[in-house]
This record gives C-alpha cells, sequence and structure tokens, in this order.
C-alpha cells in the first residue's frame, strides 16, 4: 500500500503540473478466488451450467465418487480511477494498471475529458483530510493466504453434504468466494488515506425431484472473515428445497398478513430504502422521504441506523472512497426519520458534512477503480426485535410466510416504493403454525406502506452483504398466484 | 507472454495459453445538448489457462511483472492440479494448426487519432437536429461510444497471433410528448469502422437523429396493434436479432454437447425454407465487428450454420469441436483477459436473397411491417417474444399507418419454414453499446439480415 500511495502522490503532482484546479487519484489492488463445484445428476436444461462441462455429469453418481465439476478462477484486479477537475468540469478516467507510465497517460486522459464537458455548477470541492475514528473492518489474513485446493474440499464436502441430506436432493452447486482488497487515495487537498479489508462469502444452491415435483433453493453468508459455516448453509439450502414439496396452490388472493424471513425481507430493504434515503436522490426530487424529516415514516418498533464502524459489517472501513471517515448516521429512530446518506458532492450541495458513505464498488469491488463514487450504504441495519422466527408466525391467525430469494425484487419501483416479486418458497400460516407449502406466488405491496405497517420484528438478525435485518411481520400485502 | 508459456511447461503443465489485453474504451453522453458523461477505461492484462491431467486452471492479473506473471501461471496449475483429483473425465481440446500472424482493420479516422472534441461534437450535433423544431420531442440522448486496442493470443503448441479490434457507434434516443402519452425512437449506426462513416449521407449525425425525431412524432399517433397471425415483413434489424437470439444460441456447439439445444442430432435436416441460409462469421464482407481470431488462437471462419435451409454446422470451441468430432469454428470468446472462453457467437445473420424489398412489401396483401426490437424473451427451446420497435399495418403492399405495442411471439424452427421471401438488402449491425450476454460475460457481436417475408407470425397485439 506505501507503493500505491507513492504512485498516487506522483499522479496528484503530475495532475497539478497539467493544470488542474483539483484531482483525486483511487488507487486499488484485489486478490479474488472463487471456487465452484458442480455435482449431482444432471437434467438437460438445468439453467445453472450450461457448459460443456456439464456434459459429463449426467452418468456419474457423484455423492459416491465425490467428483463433479469444478470450476476455479483466481486474480489479481489492480487499478486506479482519476478525478480531475477544471473550472468545475471534473474530468474522470481509469486503467487497470498501477504501472507509472499508465497511470500518468491515464492522469492525461482525465484532463482532456474535464475540459471538453461543461462546468457542474454544483461542485464544491474535494473532500479536505479528516482523522478517521475508528480501525476499520476486520483483515482475515486466513483469506488472503488461502488455499484453492482447501476452499474446493469444503465446496466438494458441502454438496456431498446437500445430496446426503435427502435422496431426493438430484444436484447441488456450491460456490465459495474470498476476495483481500486494498485501495488508497491521494487528493490535492491532503487526504493520503488507505485500508485494506477482506471479505468472503458462500453460497449452495440445491434441485430435487420427487416424482413429477421439481423444488429449488438456495442460502448463502456473507462475513468478514473465512468460515466453515458453508457446510451449515449446504444443508439449510437442502432443508430449504425439501421443504417446498407437497405444494397446493393458493385457494384465494390473500391480502393480510405476510411473515418475510430476514433474507427475503433484506432485498427488498435494499434495493427501495437504499435508494430513498441517498441524499442525491432526495435532492433530485426521486425520493418519497424529501421533506420528511422529524416526521414518523414508520411504526413505532422501526430504527434504522448506518454504521459503517462496525469491525465485523462487510460495508465497514476506515474511509470512504473519497477518503471521509467512515461513521455511524441515524436514519430511522422510532418511527421517526432523522436524516439521509450523504457523500461529498451531495453535501457540500447543501452545506452539510458528508456522512462518508462515497463507494465505488459494485458486488464486491469488482474493478472498483473504474467507477465514480456514488452514494451507498455502508453497513445498513434494521434493528432486531425480541422473538424468534418460530414465535413471530406462532402470532399469526391467517397469513403467508415468504421465504429465501424474491425474484424482481431489484425491479421495484425504487422511486415510489412499488414491489411486486415472484416468491418460490411460500407457506400458508393457519392459527400460528406452518400449514403447507404454496405454489409459488406473487407478492405486491409498497415498501413505504409496508414501514407503517409492520407489526413485529424477528430478533434472528442477519447479514446480507452490507445489509443487516431480522425477519418481519407485515400486514396488508397482496399474495396472488 | 512466451516467458509464461515456457514457465507453464516448466513447472510441469500439459499444454498453457496466455490471452493477454491492451483495450480503451471511451464514451460521450449528451442529453439534451449537455455533455453529461465522458469516460474512459484502459483495460490492461493477461489470463492464463493451464490443462494438467483432468483438470483445467484458470488465473489472470493485470499487474505485469514478471513475478506477478509467474505467479499467476502458478496459480492457475495449481488449479488445475486441484480440479484434476475432482473432476469426472478429461476434456480434451481439437488439433488445430499452428498459426503465427497479425492482423489489423484499416481505416481511414480511426478513433485513437480523432480528438475528443470532435466526437463530443458528434453527439451536439445530433441533439442539435432533433430538437430544432420538433416541439413534440421532450428529451433527446445521443451518446457515441469507442472501443479499440489490441488483443494478443499464445499457446505452448507454438500458436501466436494478435489483432486489433475495432468497434464504434453512434446512437440517438428521442423522447415526444403529447398530452399523457409518451414514447421514444431510437437510430443508430456503428461497427468496426473509423470517424468516416458517420460522413455518408445516410449515417450523418443529423440523419440519424431526424430519423429518431421523425420516428418519435410518428408514434405519437399510433393505433394499438391487432393479435392474431398475420403475414409479417421483419426488417434486417429485427431479423438480425431472430437470427441471433433464437436461433444462433442453439447453434452453439456447448448447448448440444449436453443435449440442452433442440438442434441436437439434427445436421443434415431441413428445418427452413430453401431459401433460408444463417451465417456466423468473424469477417463479413460488409459491416459488423470484425475478429480475426478466437481467444484459443483460432482463425475465425464463415459458419454456414443453415444452408438453403438445411442445417450444415454447429458453433464451436476447441473442446466441442472434440466432443463432436466436428472442426474448430474459432467460437471459443471471453469477455476480458480474467474470463475463460466459452463458445460465443460473431457475427450471426441471415444471409442475403435475390427478392427486392419493394417487391416483398407488394406481395403482402394485409399484415405488418416490423422493425428492429427493443427487447423480449427467448427459451432454450426456441421459443420467443420480441417487442418491435415500430410497426406499419399493411394493406395490399401499402404502409397504411404506424403501430405501437407490435409484439410478436413464436418458435424459431417454425418461423424458419414460413419464410417465403428473402431480400437482397443484406445489412449487418455491431456497436459497442450492448453485446451478448452469457454466463456472466459480455461480448460485442454483430447481427443483421435483410428483409424477410414470413407467413402466419403470431402478434401479441395490446393484450
Amino acid at each position: 500500500m506505501e507503493k500505491m500511495l507513492e504512485i498516487g502522490a506522483k499522479a496528484v503532482n503530475y495532475a497539478q503540473k497539467l493544470g488542474v484546479d483539483e484531482a483525486e487519484i483511487f488507487l486499488y489492488m484485489e486478490n479474488f478466488t472463487s471456487v465452484k463445484f458442480v455435482g449431482g445428476v444432471f437434467a438437460s436444461r438445468s439453467g445453472a451450467v450450461k457448459g460443456i462441462r456439464g456434459m459429463l455429469v449426467r452418468i456419474a453418481e457423484p455423492w459416491i465418487k465425490k467428483k463433479g465439476i469444478p470450476m476455479i478462477t483466481s486474480g489479481i484486479r489492480a487499478g486506479v480511477g482519476i478525478r480531475a477537475v477544471i473550472n468545475k468540469a471534473i474530468g474522470f478516467s481509469s486503467v487497470s494498471s498501477l504501472e507509472e507510465k499508465r497511470v500518468l497517460d491515464a492522469v492525461e486522459e482525465a484532463v482532456k475529458i474535464a475540459k471538453v464537458r461543461p462546468p457542474d455548477p454544483n461542485w464544491c470541492s474535494l473532500p479536505e483530510p479528516e482523522k478517521p475514528t475508528h480501525e476499520g473492518g476486520i483483515f482475515d489474513k486466513k483469506i488472503s493466504g488461502l488455499d484453492v485446493e482447501e476452499m474446493l474440499q469444503l465446496c466438494v464436502d458441502c454438496c456431498v453434504a446437500a445430496g446426503d441430506f435427502d435422496k431426493k436432493i438430484n444436484q447441488a452447486i456450491t460456490a465459495v468466494f474470498a476476495t483481500s482488497t486494498y485501495f488508497s487515495i491521494v487528493n490535492t487537498r491532503g487526504i493520503e488515506m488507505s485500508d485494506k479489508g477482506t471479505f468472503f462469502s458462500g453460497f449452495v444452491s440445491t434441485k430435487a425431484k420427487s416424482g413429477t415435483e421439481e423444488a429449488s433453493s438456495s442460502d448463502f453468508l456473507t462475513s468478514r472473515t473465512f468460515t466453515e459455516d458453508v457446510r451449515s448453509i449446504a444443508i439449510s439450502a437442502a432443508q430449504r428445497t425439501m421443504e417446498c414439496f407437497g405444494r397446493k396452490p393458493l385457494s384465494k388472493k390473500h391480502v393480510g398478513t405476510v411473515v418475510f424471513e430476514n433474507m427475503s425481507w433484506s432485498q427488498l430493504f435494499s434495493t427501495i430504502f437504499a435508494y430513498g434515503i441517498s441524499s442525491f436522490n432526495v435532492q433530485e426530487n426521486r425520493s418519497i422521504l424529501k421533506g420528511k424529516i422529524g416526521k414518523q415514516v414508520a411504526k413505532e418498533d422501526v430504527s434504522i441506523v448506518d454504521d459503517g464502524t462496525l469491525p465485523e459489517g462487510l460495508g465497514t472501513s476506515k474511509i470512504d472512497d473519497e477518503g471521509v471517515p467512515r461513521q455511524k448516521t441515524l436514519i430511522i429512530d422510532k418511527g421517526v426519520l432523522h436524516g439521509f446518506l450523504y457523500d461529498n458532492y451531495s453535501a457540500k450541495r447543501e452545506k452539510q458534512e458528508s456522512t462518508g458513505n462515497a463507494s465505488r464498488r459494485k458486488m464486491f469491488g469488482a474493478a472498483a477503480y473504474a467507477n465514480q463514487p456514488k452514494i451507498q450504504p455502508s453497513n445498513l441495519i434494521l434493528q432486531p426485535g425480541n422473538s424468534g422466527l418460530e414465535s413471530l408466525i406462532s402470532e399469526v391467525k391467517d397469513g403467508v410466510l415468504v421465504k429465501g430469494s424474491l425474484i424482481g425484487a431489484f425491479h421495484s419501483n425504487v422511486v415510489t416504493g412499488d414491489f411486486s416479486v415472484t416468491a418460490e418458497n411460500v407457506f400458508k400460516i393457519q392459527n400460528g403454525t406452518i400449514v403447507y407449502p404454496l405454489k409459488p406466488c406473487t407478492i405486491a405491496g409498497n415498501f413505504y406502506a409496508a414501514l407503517n405497517s409492520i407489526v413485529n420484528l424477528g430478533n434472528d438478525l442477519k447479514s446480507f452483504q452490507n445489509i443487516m435485518c431480522p425477519s418481519v411481520v407485515v400486514e396488508k400485502v397482496v399474495v396472488s398466484t | 507472454m512466451d516467458k509464461a508459456l515456457e514457465h507453464a511447461l516448466k513447472i510441469g503443465a500439459d499444454f498453457a495459453e496466455v490471452k493477454g489485453e491492451d483495450t480503451v474504451t471511451r464514451s460521450v453522453e449528451a442529453v439534451n445538448k449537455e455533455v453529461r458523461i465522458v469516460s474512459e477505461t484502459h483495460n490492461v492484462g493477461i489470463g492464463v489457462r493451464v490443462f494438467y491431467g483432468k483438470g483445467i486452471g484458470f488465473s489472470f492479473s493485470n499487474i505485469l511483472d514478471k513475478e506477478k506473471v509467474c505467479s499467476a501461471v502458478e496459480t492457475a496449475l495449481k488449479i488445475a492440479r486441484a480440479s484434476a483429483r475432482k473432476t469426472l473425465m478429461k476434456f480434451k481440446l481439437a488439433e488445430v494448426e499452428v498459426v503465427e500472424e497479425k492482423k489489423s482493420t484499416k481505416v481511414h479516422l480511426h478513433p485513437r487519432d480523432v480528438a475528443l472534441e470532435e466526437k463530443k461534437d458528434l453527439c451536439l450535433r445530433q441533439c442539435e437536429t432533433a430538437m430544432a423544431g420538433n416541439k413534440q420531442i421532450a428529451n433527446v440522448t445521443s451518446a457515441f461510444k469507442e472501443y479499440y486496442g489490441t488483443i494478443y493470443y499464445s499457446n505452448t503448441e507454438g500458436t501466436k497471433v494478435s489483432y486489433e479490434p475495432l468497434l464504434i457507434g453512434l446512437r440517438i434516443t428521442c423522447v415526444a410528448k403529447k398530452g399523457k402519452t409518451i414514447v421514444d425512437a431510437m437510430d443508430y449506426h456503428g461497427g468496426s469502422f473509423g470517424l468516416e462513416v458517420f460522413k455518408e449521407v445516410s449515417r450523418t449525425p443529423e440523419k440519424l437523429a431526424e430519423n429518431a425525431a421523425k420516428w418519435a412524432i410518428e408514434k405519437l399517433k399510433a393505433k394499438a396493434a391487432p393479435a392474431g397471425r398475420f403475414e409479417a415483413l421483419i426488417d434486417p434489424r429485427l431479423a438480425g436479432v431472430l437470427a441471433h437470439e433464437s436461433f444462433g444460441h442453439l447453434s452453439e456447439a456447448d448447448f448440444v454437447v449436453i443435449g440442452a439445444s433442440p438442434l441436437t442430432g439434427k445436421i443434415d435436416q431441413a428445418l427452413g425454407t430453401e431459401m433460408v441460409t444463417i451465417v456466423d462469421e468473424g469477417l463479413p464482407s460488409k459491416g459488423g465487428y470484425s475478429i480475426y481470431f478466437d481467444d484459443e488462437g483460432v482463425p475465425c471462419s464463415r459458419v454456414e450454420i443453415l444452408k438453403n435451409g438445411v442445417l450444415s454446422y454447429y458453433l464451436h470451441s476447441r473442446e466441442t469441436a472434440k466432443a463432436l468430432k466436428m472442426k474448430p469454428t474459432g467460437n471459443a470468446r471471453s469477455q476480458d483477459y480474467s474470463f475463460e472462453p466459452i463458445v460465443r457467437m460473431r457475427n450471426t445473420y441471415f444471409d442475403a436473397g435475390d427478392w427486392k424489398p419493394e417487391e416483398a412489401l407488394s406481395e403482402l396483401k394485409q399484415g405488418i411491417y416490423a422493425v428492429d426490437t427493443a427487447g423480449g424473451q427467448v427459451e432454450d427451446t426456441g421459443n420467443f417474444l420480441f417487442k418491435a420497435v415500430r410497426g406499419y399495418w399493411v394493406e395490399n403492399g401499402e404502409l397504411k399507418y404506424p403501430l405501437r405495442d407490435v409484439a410478436l411471439t413464436g418458435n424459431i424452427l417454425e418461423l424458419l419454414k414460413n419464410v417465403d421471401a428473402v431480400c437482397n438488402d443484406l445489412e449487418i449491425f455491431s456497436n459497442p453499446f450492448g453485446g451478448c450476454g452469457k454466463m456472466e460475460q459480455r461480448v460485442f457481436v454483430g447481427t443483421g439480415g435483410p428483409h424477410l417475408k414470413v407467413k402466419n407470425v403470431l402478434f401479441g397485439g395490446a393484450r
């Protein structure tokens, strides 16, 4: 990282020599390993792996031989992203290299781009240096030195464990990803800072067949450290698949209580709410929360924070991707809206302080250097309640339980909060117990209306990348076939 | 790269290949005469694939010092060894001739020699034209994008090739508004060209802008498309998407090998009328995206997938060619150095016939002229749903009025049997804005065809 800071300083000097008002260099490097193992009997039109390496598995019995198709990639991605500012016009360029000559070429390109762009009247200045208030997120040395063979064995074990869970399970895919990242930011206002982090995730999906009925489900985990808990995810994925057998159609449209398991709710929460609390979207009139600070926007039990200082949080770092210290920001306290998330640009536009929420990462930082900073949550947390999922269900007289992934959650209307998703793992609840699984259903509602009709929150807080939330019970949701 | 291959053999690999890349992607976007986005990304790196026993290993790096490159080779071999122990059966590569060659596309105004200012002006000129005097045009977005550089490939068999890819595109979208009706229309042009292409009379930024504005305004008064089975005239852009999305993917041999494609085992069978020929090639004689070698170093050959209605060949990588005892066609491609190659299309199109487009239209007694597509869905059974961008109701060979919500559904294998006129106005389109996605990798492709007349096409209408 010292070498990265050194290149950054040279690039900033060079930009100044070229006559910029301001310049910022974001330097990034990640070491990435992805291990995937496919085991099981292949149905010919399985959408999961459509490659030649799928062909031979159909004739094998991987549960016995413990063999299948490994697919492994490992590599280093590094690069820089440069912002050059001339007369309030911002030029951005990036290069997938840390080589001095290429970095300086990219500086020249950013300057050229700034010169053809119109000034942005809302631009004030790049951030000033500030001391971080905490130690940042966990860096697990085990991840930076992880052995592919160990990861592959873990994947094989998971597929076998899922297959052993029930004879009806005929396919299992396990994937684990381990990433260590390093980044530095140098700008003309004096920021010269670095941070690093490690990330681990595991994913297991299973398919099963019994007679003419087919079912599939998956589970996953994300963590800052290497964890063998992937094994329990394999069992859980298998369990979730087997729960689906004996599905009955929904007898009539249900408008009422729906219990969203934490994983299902996290997808709506991250898609819709994260958009609505971005101050940029508020400023551009794209958020329904505009003008509602100090007002009741959710049930009293609902409290939401964005906390970039939790050591185990996936979105934690000392500084954000512009060099501003990460912090803890109160969003909703007991149902009352407190504030929004800011990066440097949107904060200065309305003479506020940045909340340290500038991010260039997409999913786990793929080519982060090629993106300009945008407002994103660090770790967005919906505070949990007191009861477990079972006890949430026990209080429902007539309702529906939605588990697992929701198809279409990411296509929700982020401005209005309307959602209409398809859920594959759905169950009928009667008098406090799950009575049978339902065929796939459409679940529709409005996220902001739902915040006002949450009647109960679970204690089962779980991390889904940088979103943490418990299961919730919501009234007035529409379930149809 | 030579050192990487030497190192791979030294430490025990059976076979190794290296892909190197040094490319630039640059884009300019203007909204209503204001330049919103100008960005540039330089992509440099190498990817290494190593075979060891039954195992295959892949690794990449974009730090290119000797230490990191050797360590990528070592990682790839480590992965191949670990995989070998858990892999069911050996994957073999078809034999190919050793090639040593360098290729490039010669153009007059290569984008690397043209100032950014001029590219910005292309966008501003488009906005200017589209907004001038058209009160119903509410919003105009113009974008220019370019991709160029060098791709290198070498392997331990001695093949060593490189080529300079080049792709540029200019696109304009106009939104027209009247009362509560909001519609949009688009025109674009692109391919492996120099910027001189936008000086051709029918391709100037002004001409493209005029078209988009005209079509958007025309759509304001379009009537809802009727539902039912009609005769259809399909324009070259929509024909290209049919050739690629609904037919081309079925001919990718990785789908064939696992039996997932409905074309499995159908070589030499007649699937379409005699006038239908569907081609996939790297270097079409006009237009499209020029690809000289695939990412296994195999020269891109011209494949007539469907020849005069008969299924003749599949699209292959070295792996699939070996498995089906056929010849590699140069269809193994990867998004960039950080991905393994998989079977992909290049430029896929319906080949030209001998009808004149006017003749085909005049033969259409009652039906729909469907133009371009704004998306849709395809299944690996050949079923498709495409929403046309524009459509016209045709009676006795005359365009009567514009239609909105024109959607075609059906199965490509049935559609091919209903083609009764193939015109002589073949065009091949490509641009750097989109591309084809498969298994998380996106690559640039070309698609095209001439006007096609098809019987008995199911239109969804505004249901």
